[in-house]
């Protein structure tokens, strides 16, 4: 064992000289540390056909988290499972190495893999892939906080190019509790001061939700708040995500 | 022979697309005779590449690389390690390359694919041979603290010539980084200067080694050819790396020094002058792939 640890030295980051001064947000009026209003998401940037080896892919970046997800399948189920009258669904996330500010192992990320799963089972007609599987991957290259949304509408996204059909497009958002206030969209930062957090996966033309996670503290008028917070930023995103798609079809039509 | 046989009869008929996935060699041969590529490239001729700094702003240095649709993004994170005894004054620098499962059908979770440990050590092998990195540059403290660089390559979508774009997108990640500031506290450990905290703080912790760039002695680039009967394809996508076996990689450095030659097996036995037809095709592909890098590389100083 000894010789084994001399040979694969112990290696950590550096920290920074002094500790940054934690950002006071309980106050009642702080900014952001991005500058933005507390209602206010990132900016985003989506894109579709990213990856050409795949049925469908999108790629989606909000502030500094960047996600790419492919889409595979229809396609033959493992062996090993049984006959199914419906399509299955097989979700993965994971990690680049490089995607936290310490660098990490790049392994699965089992608990949000299952998150995706269920988030989009929901929304996608498993009857029309009868004994097929289609797989969904997602590879997180940089995550600056709200990273679980953002991969599932990305999915979205990718489902749609491959051209699996579904109910809706989905689309999710996150709202953090901070104190008194509520910030939506948080980046990585404003997440681990947070009191308690939000997630709502919906359908946004159908109005309907498919995934609702809360943890922490929380009061239930703040309860009622955040929701209408996300639905309201969900149904917007919806409507980015739709103009995407379409021009995209626009474009390759040309 | 029967396959053949049939196909002779059909191709009138059938359809480009249905030839083209049952009898994909006889497809590909048609091409050949004519001396074009399915892609409409001629047979010697890279797809078009690109280049791009600094993708990933978690990262010390980072690029992404592209060539044709094959996509590689590297990304360097510095930590710093206890060198060991024999080589006190010198640092590390370790090079990994991950398929995760987005880039090809043919990658599931939980199986990784077999070809990106050969990948990862061919880069490897290299970049650490060719001399690249003066590893006496990582060197902070002479037996005490040295940086471990850490290269992670990651595909993105994988249609070929993965070797190629990965060491592309590892030597750009190189040129990009940026070693941070570091000075050593009282406990001994390495700590980074952040750039507001100049005045003051100098004083109880000196600056050991400055915000600086990397040397590199040498700049690598490389090119995958497919060898079939007479004929030599440059950069394969990945179809015609299915079709036909038999690969060489060629790794020169900058100055057209050779560094490195595969030739893993394969079905074709090469002549001495197809290595050679192979080599001055690289020779060619170094220069484009050079003027790729430089232009990448004061875009990045533009800004």
């Amino acid at each position: 064992m000894a010789g084994k640890a001399a040979s694969v030295p112990s290696t950590y980051s550096p920290s920074p000289t002094q500790k940054k001064k934690p950002t006071i947000f309980k106050d009642v009026d702080w900014v952001r540390p991005d500058g933005r209003g507390f209602h206010q998401c990132r900016p985003a940037f989506l894109r579709t056909s990213a990856v050409n080896a795949a049925s469908g892919s999108a790629y989606v970046e909000f502030g500094n988290t960047k996600v790419i997800v492919s889409v595979f399948g229809p396609r033959e189920s493992k062996k090993a499972m049984l006959y199914s009258d419906v399509g299955r669904l097989n979700c993965n996330v994971s990690y680049t190495t490089f995607a936290t500010p310490i660098r990490g192992q790049g392994s699965d990320h089992k608990e949000f893999s299952s998150m995706l799963h269920k988030a989009l089972e929901g929304a996608i007609i498993l009857e029309t892939f009868p004994k097929t599987t289609v797989d969904v991957f997602a590879l997180v290259l940089e995550c600056g906080g709200s990273d679980l949304p953002v991969v599932i509408s990305c999915a979205s996204l990718a489902l749609a190019d491959a051209g699996i059909m579904m109910y809706d497009l989905v689309t999710a958002v996150s709202v953090s509790c901070l104190g008194k206030n509520l910030v939506i969209d948080p980046i990585s930062e404003e997440e681990s001061f947070q009191d308690g957090s939000l997630m709502i996966t919906c359908l946004p033309s159908r109005n309907e939700v498919t995934q609702l996670t809360l943890t922490g503290e929380w009061s239930t008028p703040k309860i009622h708040e955040a929701m209408e917070l996300c639905l309201d930023a969900c149904s917007k995103l919806g409507e980015i995500m739709r103009s995407c798609l379409k021009e995209a079809v626009s474009i390759s039509k040309e | 022979m029967g396959s053949s046989g049939a196909s002779g009869n059909l191709e009138g008929e059938m359809e480009v697309d249905a030839f083209r996935r049952l009898f994909p060699l006889r497809f590909h041969e048609r091409h050949l005779l004519e001396s074009i590529r399915p892609d409409a490239r001629p047979l010697e001729r890279a797809r078009e590449s690109t280049v791009a700094l600094g993708a990933v702003a978690s990262a010390d240095g980072s690029a992404m690389a592209k060539i044709g649709h094959t996509t590689m993004l590297a990304a360097i994170k510095m930590e710093v390690m206890t060198p060991s005894s024999e080589s006190p004054d010198e640092g590390c620098v370790a090079i990994d390359f991950h398929m995760p499962p987005i880039c090809s059908p043919f990658v599931r979770p939980g199986r990784p694919a077999e070809v990106a440990p050969v990948i990862a050590k061919q880069l490897s092998d290299a970049i650490t041979s060719s001399g690249m990195i003066n590893l006496k540059e990582l060197s902070l403290t002479t037996g005490k603290a040295a940086w471990m660089a850490y290269l992670d390559v990651y595909c993105l979508d994988a249609d070929g010539a993965l070797f190629d774009a990965a060491l592309l997108s590892a030597v750009a990640a190189f040129s990009h980084l940026q070693i941070p500031a570091v000075s050593i506290n009282e406990d001994g450990r390495v700590v980074t200067m952040s750039r507001e905290d100049g005045d003051g703080k100098l004083a109880n912790d000196p600056v050991i080694k400055e915000r600086r760039k990397l040397t590199l002695n040498c700049i690598l680039f490389s090119l995958t050819c497919i060898l079939h009967k007479k004929y030599i394809l440059a950069d394969p996508t990945a179809e015609e790396e299915s079709v036909m076996e038999t690969h060489v990689t060629v790794v020169l450095d900058s100055s057209s020094r050779l560094v490195s030659l595969y030739k893993p097996g394969g079905p074709v036995l090469a002549y001495a002058s197809a290595v050679q037809d192979c080599i001055a095709l690289t020779r060619h592909r170094v220069k484009e792939l050079q003027k790729i890098l430089n232009e990448a590389i004061s875009d990045m100083e533009v800004d």
